[in-house]
């Protein structure tokens, strides 16, 4: 417990740092965060374009749309900004880097995590909280603290699956098996279906995502459960998923340390 | 120039695959929201189901066939200074950069054809209401594309940073040029805008002749005729700017 | 202080494919590519030695001291540093050690040296008080005052290295891994740099492993070298031992003596003897029967040795 107190406040000094250092370019960061932000806005313009015309979604009205669509923002910005510069992993072991991680008494993960500051994240934070906050206001529920708190653990449950999937395939990049371009396509998915009622995909491409890569679990089953559309029995599912899948996903890390190779002897 | 940018393209083929991935599943998201909420509806804002399906296939087949990536290329040659070699080059230089995105869109050409048929699977086709008209207003559609890209990269000559531009004028016109909604369901102002900016050109008006939703095709190719000039103009007195300043800094 | 008995490390690498999809093809097909890069390396270290751990290009050099550091496991084989096992006990092993790579910084590019300095602090939980007078004695020693406000980015490369040097013994480490430290460098920084190795050294009792190409580096700071090459160790043991061979006098006479049996004479017909005591005896003894219009001695130095080593 005090290893992992150390761990946390040693994580927020290094993000710190890296913050510190990406404000030496303040015009580039200042772009890195309104890019993300405009990126995300365009993204919900076209739900509600076309709800405008459309009043419902497989059952979902406008507002509801766009709690999912917050919540999931949300959730994807919390786990992306500290894997963020887990994405840099294939480049910090091929020039070494790494190397350096293993040789100070913290563990390597949190140093990696806090290599670098995703400033485009905090921008998706920005616009997922504001969409969380107004739709939020708009859907016909009756708010107490129990169900915002529920909100809170949903989202950082979601988070936990998507950082996890980030998680495990990144640590492959150990042994030098590029997954580049597998994690851009997961996210890519996730952050493509994952803002839609999965009854919009019907079939087989529900079932894929609910069961094999369960992008579902992220937004989609919680937010139903908050708007009275899914039995509250649901309600734990996707925190528990979360933690479950981020320990295994720590775990396959863990064991690709093992086996940690470093670059050029 | 024009070979260069077609073998840049195939060098970079990995990306174009993820690309490709992600054009798939683009098209793949549109066709089951759009199903979705037409439900039993016949038609929409004049479209049939079918029609709008066939549309969002073409509409974002063309997004990604007219991508054009030169911008990118002439800010990375004005930060290494590489611009100077384009520059003493006897062909003018916005040729040459227009050259080099026509061998571009080519080289991406080839390497969309394997996945054309799978878009058109996922997606969905119908014949074609008007082949010719179709063609000739998406090639005048992609010299605007070209036109408004390379208007675009001439900023960097004064700002020297472009990248949020860019990636700003990518969202702004795929949003108006009606990629993921055709303009059609474009409510009140939101209409006005749309109807008046050029993006149309890109997305939204070959590919509604294409289904049948716009009849009339003299009147579009009239306007982005008148387009094409406007733009050209405007591009002559921009890089002319553009140049001096270069000269200057260089000197 | 550190004892490795028996280290061995072979690479096993998935075969890479290229192309979009090759890193599902590396996942799947599991072919393997294998090279032995340390075979069967022994030694004990004492506390408070100076090694240099020597060897050509791909010899193993690096490979070894990334296992006594932790960061790989040897296939077969232990080591010991201070008791532990650098690899299982990688947290405190890494309390112990101070490690700089010439190549490579670990100071924050971004951000003034004090900056890092002080991360560098709390990473290795250095009480407050403990730092400042750690930082103050480093500021001394190593005139670090003139650049510690400045980004790491817009260091000299000698002004780096005594950044790196500062960071790797802010937490008065008892084991320093120093991997070519002086590469690239000046003479005078050069000098700076194994001043500071030597100070270290005599003051805090610091054990210092030395990799480098540099044999001056080797002749300054080391009493003993271990020199492997091809995975293996060729040589260990004190300098002195190795370089104990005959001085090389060579001279010319006038006027030039009948040939004189048993004494080689080389292409200008210089006299060229070898000689393993007395030398002034010698020069006297020569003078006194002829007139010396040439002289000059060869000293055997480390380097033409290890060049004959690796010949060999």
């Amino acid at each position: 417990m005090a290893e992992l107190a150390r761990s946390l406040r040693l994580y927020v000094l290094l993000q710190r740092a890296s913050a510190r250092s990406a404000m030496q370019y303040r015009l580039n960061s200042v772009i890195g965060v309104l890019s993300g932000a405009v990126w995300q806005g365009a993204g919900f313009a076209f739900i509600w374009v076309v709800m405008h015309t459309f009043p419902s979604l497989a059952g979902w009205g406008l507002a509801e749309i766009a709690f999912l669509y917050g919540l999931r923002l949300t959730a994807h910005a919390l786990a992306m900004i500290p894997m963020m510069s887990v994405h840099d992993i294939q480049w910090v072991v091929r020039n070494g880097e790494f190397d350096r991680f293993l040789l100070r008494p913290l563990n390597p993960l949190v140093q990696l995590m806090g290599n670098r500051v995703g400033l485009g994240q905090v921008g998706d934070l920005l616009v997922g909280v504001t969409l969380l906050a107004v739709a939020g206001g708009n859907v016909p529920v009756d708010w107490d603290a129990w169900l915002v708190a529920y909100c809170v653990v949903a989202v950082a449950g979601g988070a936990l699956i998507e950082a996890a999937f980030f998680l495990g395939l990144s640590s492959l990049s150990l042994r030098m098996v590029d997954t580049t371009a597998l994690r851009v396509f997961v996210d890519d998915v996730f952050s493509r279906f994952g803002s839609y009622p999965m009854k919009v995909f019907g079939g087989v491409t529900e079932w894929l995502l609910t069961f094999v890569l369960p992008v579902a679990f992220v937004a989609y089953v919680p937010s139903s459960v908050v708007l009275g559309k899914l039995d509250a029995s649901w309600a734990l599912a996707a925190p528990l998923l979360g933690v479950v899948l981020i320990a295994v996903a720590y775990l396959v890390w863990r064991r690709q340390l093992d086996h940690y190779q470093s670059a050029g002897h | 120039m024009m070979r260069i940018g077609f073998r840049l393209a195939l060098a970079y083929r990995s990306n174009i695959v993820m690309t490709c991935v992600t054009l798939v599943a683009q098209v793949f998201l549109l066709r089951m929201i759009w199903t979705s909420v037409y439900g039993a509806r016949p038609a929409a804002a004049g479209l049939t189901l079918d029609a709008l399906l066939a549309y969002l296939t073409l509409a974002n087949l063309q997004s990604f066939a007219t991508h054009t990536v030169v911008s990118r290329t002439i800010h990375e040659r004005i930060r290494s200074g590489t611009v100077f070699f384009d520059l003493a080059r006897p062909p003018g230089y916005l040729r040459q950069m227009a050259a080099f995105q026509v061998g571009n869109t080519f080289g991406g050409l080839l390497l969309l054809a394997p996945v054309v048929p799978v878009v058109l699977l996922v997606g969905s086709i119908t014949a074609p209401v008007n082949g010719p008209g179709y063609v000739v207003t998406l090639v005048l559609g992609y010299v605007i594309a070209v036109q408004l890209a390379l208007l675009i990269s001439l900023i960097g000559f004064w700002t020297m940073e472009i990248g949020a531009i860019s990636l700003l004028y990518r969202l702004v016109s795929q949003f108006f040029a009606g990629t993921m909604v055709p303009l059609a369901f474009f409510p009140g102002f939101l209409g006005v805008l749309a109807g008046a900016l050029p993006f149309q050109y890109l997305g939204y008006v070959p590919a509604a002749i294409y289904v049948g939703h716009i009849t009339d095709v003299a009147g579009p190719i009239m306007v982005e005729l008148a387009w094409i000039a406007g733009l050209w103009g405007l591009l002559a007195l921009t890089w002319s700017r553009a140049h001096r300043r270069v000269v200057i800094q260089g000197g | 202080m550190i004892r490795a008995e028996g280290l061995t490390k072979v690479f096993r690498r998935p075969r890479t494919f290229p192309g979009p999809l090759g890193a599902l093809r590396t996942l799947v097909t599991r072919q393997y590519v294998e090279k032995t890069a340390v075979d069967g390396v022994s030694f004990t270290i004492d506390e408070g030695e100076v090694i240099g751990y020597l060897g050509l290009n791909g010899a193993g050099k690096s490979t070894t001291i990334k296992m006594l550091t932790g960061i790989l496991t040897p296939t077969s084989g232990t080591v010991r540093v201070g008791g532990l096992v650098p690899w299982r006990d990688r947290s405190a092993n890494a309390r112990n050690v101070g490690v700089v790579f010439g190549q490579r910084s670990q100071l924050w590019w971004d951000l003034p040296l004090i900056e890092s300095l002080r991360l560098v602090g709390s990473l290795y939980d250095v009480p407050a008080a403990r730092f400042e007078t750690s930082l103050k004695k480093l500021r001394d020693l190593l005139g670090l005052d003139d650049f510690l406000d400045t980004p790491v980015r817009q260091l000299s490369l000698g002004q780096r290295m005594r950044g790196d040097l500062a960071a790797a013994v802010l937490y008065e480490p008892p084991l320093l891994y120093l991997d070519e430290p002086t590469v690239g460098l000046d003479v005078l920084a050069k000098d700076a740099v194994r001043e500071f190795i030597v100070e270290v050294n005599r003051t805090g009792r610091t054990t210092v492993i030395l990799t480098t190409h540099d044999l001056a580096d080797v002749e300054a700071l080391c009493k003993r070298i271990i020199l492997i090459d091809r995975g293996k160790v060729l040589f260990d043991g004190a300098i002195d031992a190795l370089v104990d061979q005959p001085r090389r006098l060579v001279v010319l006479l006038e006027p030039e003596p009948e040939e004189v049996r048993g004494v080689r004479r080389d292409a200008e017909g210089r006299y060229v003897f070898d000689i393993r005591g007395d030398l002034p005896g010698m020069i006297a003894a020569i003078s006194a029967e002829h007139t010396i219009r040439d002289l000059s001695i060869e000293e055997p130095d480390l380097e033409s040795v290890i060049k004959g080593i690796y010949s060999r």
